[in-house]
């Protein structure tokens, strides 16, 4: 599974993405938590005090924010998605 | 540009000094036979003769005036040559790059034979406010915009570290990054090239700033390589970065930066150029123009043809006409990507639907900036975050960001405040800095006033029922990738929403509307 990471997460790791061996049908919030176990610069940015994701980044599975999808952090994820994570933007 | 209302705003230093020398404004009324610039200083204005620089490019009119009158303290504010010929989008430009970007102000000054404004002035205690008041609102703000919850804090935050152009792989995620004059809703992996990440990992050199603003948003690139090897110029933007980017299927960001501070010196809106570009491309394609045309992404012809609309030589005294009024002359406007006569930004509604009703409900043509809902479509905004794919609720939406957003224009400050502070604060500013008692309610009621003096204005300059429209490519042609794939603008649903949030009949304040708010 590939995890792409922007902006100031980017630099958190010095990193543009990373690929995890994750199985089948594990959820976004268990990604993130194995991101932060494996990341631990990432921790505090992409999970809250619970361990829950953060409301201060995006998870995005074929472009659309975990927030809109039915599961939320719950969602199921296929070996060949591709995620992209995002801290807040906006500009122009 | 559209015989609407317009306004326009810019960053810089300009705003800040004119209230140093002694005022709040100008108004300039009738124009010169021959070319003429105003000289402010001291609570003075002078007309003087602007013969010496008449022609010249932007950047040589602020050197000129900086050996004049020497560069410490002193504002340029200048039209290029684009402005002197007319051109439909040209500029105001202040220090060599921040513009009154949209709206073709740059052609009133041309008319007028106005070629600059040049103050002088140093800081100045400018009004008598109680300053214990005032200390305690502006640290309150500093700290807002500061807090790293925020995009807007200091090498913390994206908008700062990256710029405005942090944007771009997050557009291209969500299907709402328009290609090939929004053909296409995504660049796929070749956005990363544009994006600000890439440019600060390979070009960027600094990061300047605008009066009193801790974000320094503005990032100054030094291409490295190629035909425009040693150019140093700023701001590398998300707007241009997609109108003569990914709009154009450029993914050459050096190419960018150049077309960047073209505009800035000749004085042109790079969103309107990139739309005028991209439109005759497509015209191309499809064997719609006289000629050889030119190709996507062919960045050596684009070049070129930026200096010559701003010359208004061969196609480009066409292309100067902005994309709308030239499509027309095609005889296809339906490629022109623009509303009231002027182009859209760098956000697809396909894919941030209620970007596309505020594209629609615009003052001043299709324009971003009135709405900004990207911010709670986007999902920076806490507590109006809202699924950018979703219709519904975007009339009440879009009408309160532009009510908002009326009143931040009217105090001219920078709209990226409104990424950290909203209503309350500005409320608290504004009473302190004007003495009077102002509450939130007050702000969005006087935001709601100047929103429906505005298109009261439009509806007697002749823009009545139905003139609240987009390009029919955003309403029937489904989006083609990124998150938005398959969906269209709802845009008849959301502006039923948006007319009964404003009390409009369709695009027209009726009277009663007026007589409530008071407007005569």
């Amino acid at each position: 599974m590939r995890i792409n990471f922007y902006a100031t997460l980017r630099s958190a790791i010095g990193q543009n993405f990373v690929e995890l061996p994750l199985a089948e049908g594990t959820s976004v919030v268990e990604l993130a938590r194995e991101i932060a176990r494996r990341w631990p610069a990432l921790g505090d940015r992409i999970l809250d005090a619970e361990g829950e994701i953060s409301g201060q980044v995006h998870f995005m599975i074929g472009g659309r924010n975990i927030r809109w999808l039915p599961m939320g952090s719950a969602t199921p994820l296929s070996c060949d998605e591709v995620i992209d994570v995002f801290p807040p933007t906006a500009g122009g | 540009m559209t015989g609407t209302v317009t306004d326009s705003h810019q960053g810089g230093w300009t705003g800040a000094r004119l209230r140093w020398a002694g005022f709040d404004g100008i108004v300039l009324r009738g124009r010169s036979e021959t070319p003429v610039y105003l000289f402010i200083e001291d609570g003075r204005i002078e007309i003087r003769d602007a013969s010496d620089v008449w022609g010249m490019g932007i950047h040589d009119t602020v050197a000129f005036f900086q050996a004049r009158y020497g560069k410490k303290n002193l504002s340029v504010n200048a039209i290029g040559p684009a402005g002197e010929t007319l051109c439909r989008y040209a500029t105001w430009v202040n220090e060599d790059d921040r513009a009154f970007g949209r709206g073709g102000t740059g052609a009133v000054g041309g008319a007028k034979k106005l070629k600059a404004i040049v103050i002088r002035a140093g800081i100045q205690k400018s009004r008598d406010v109680d300053r214990d008041a005032w200390k305690r609102v502006r640290r309150e703000a500093l700290d807002t915009i500061r807090d790293e919850k925020h995009i807007t804090s200091p090498r913390k935050g994206g908008l700062s570290v990256y710029g405005t152009n942090v944007l771009m792989n997050a557009t291209n995620s969500i299907g709402a990054l328009g290609v090939r004059n929004s053909q296409f809703t995504s660049f796929g992996d070749r956005a990363e090239a544009l994006s600000g990440e890439y440019v600060k990992d390979n070009i960027l050199v600094g990061d300047p700033t605008c009066h009193a603003c801790p974000v320094a948003c503005k990032k100054e690139v030094e291409i490295k390589s190629g035909p425009w090897a040693g150019l140093r110029m700023e701001s590398v933007e998300y707007e241009p970065a997609w109108s003569l980017g990914s709009n154009c299927d450029n993914d050459d960001i050096n190419s960018v930066a150049k077309m960047i501070d073209q505009c800035n010196d000749l004085g042109m809106d790079p969103i309107e150029l990139g739309n005028a570009l991209s439109m005759y491309m497509e015209a191309t394609e499809k064997g719609w123009v006289d000629g050889e045309g030119f190709a996507w992404g062919d960045t050596q012809s684009m070049v070129e043809m930026v200096e010559a609309i701003a010359r208004r030589e061969g196609v480009g005294d066409l292309l100067a006409e902005g994309p709308a009024l030239a499509a027309e002359r095609l005889g296809h406007p339906e490629i022109a990507m623009a509303c009231k006569g002027q182009a859209v930004a760098a956000y697809d509604p396909r894919g941030l639907k209620g970007m596309g009703l505020g594209y629609a409900t615009s003052n001043r043509g299709g324009c971003h900036l009135r709405a900004y809902v990207a911010a709670a479509e986007l999902g920076v905004v806490p507590g109006l975050e809202t699924d950018p794919l979703t219709w519904r609720g975007k009339g009440e939406l879009v009408k309160t960001f532009q009510d908002l957003h009326a009143f931040s224009d009217s105090l001219d400050l920078c709209k990226f405040s409104a990424f950290a502070m909203g209503a309350e604060e500005y409320a608290a500013q504004y009473a302190v800095a004007s003495g009077r008692s102002f509450s939130a309610d007050d702000v969005m009621l006087a935001g709601e006033r100047i929103y429906n003096l505005e298109r009261h204005y439009n509806n007697l300059a002749g823009f009545g029922r139905g003139s609240d429209t987009l390009p029919d490519r955003f309403t029937k042609e489904a989006s083609t990738g990124g998150g938005s794939k398959g969906h269209v603008s709802e845009l008849g649903e959301m502006l039923g929403e948006y007319y009964a949030a404003r009390g409009w009949q369709d695009a027209v304040v009726p009277a009663e509307k007026l007589r409530q708010l008071e407007i005569p």
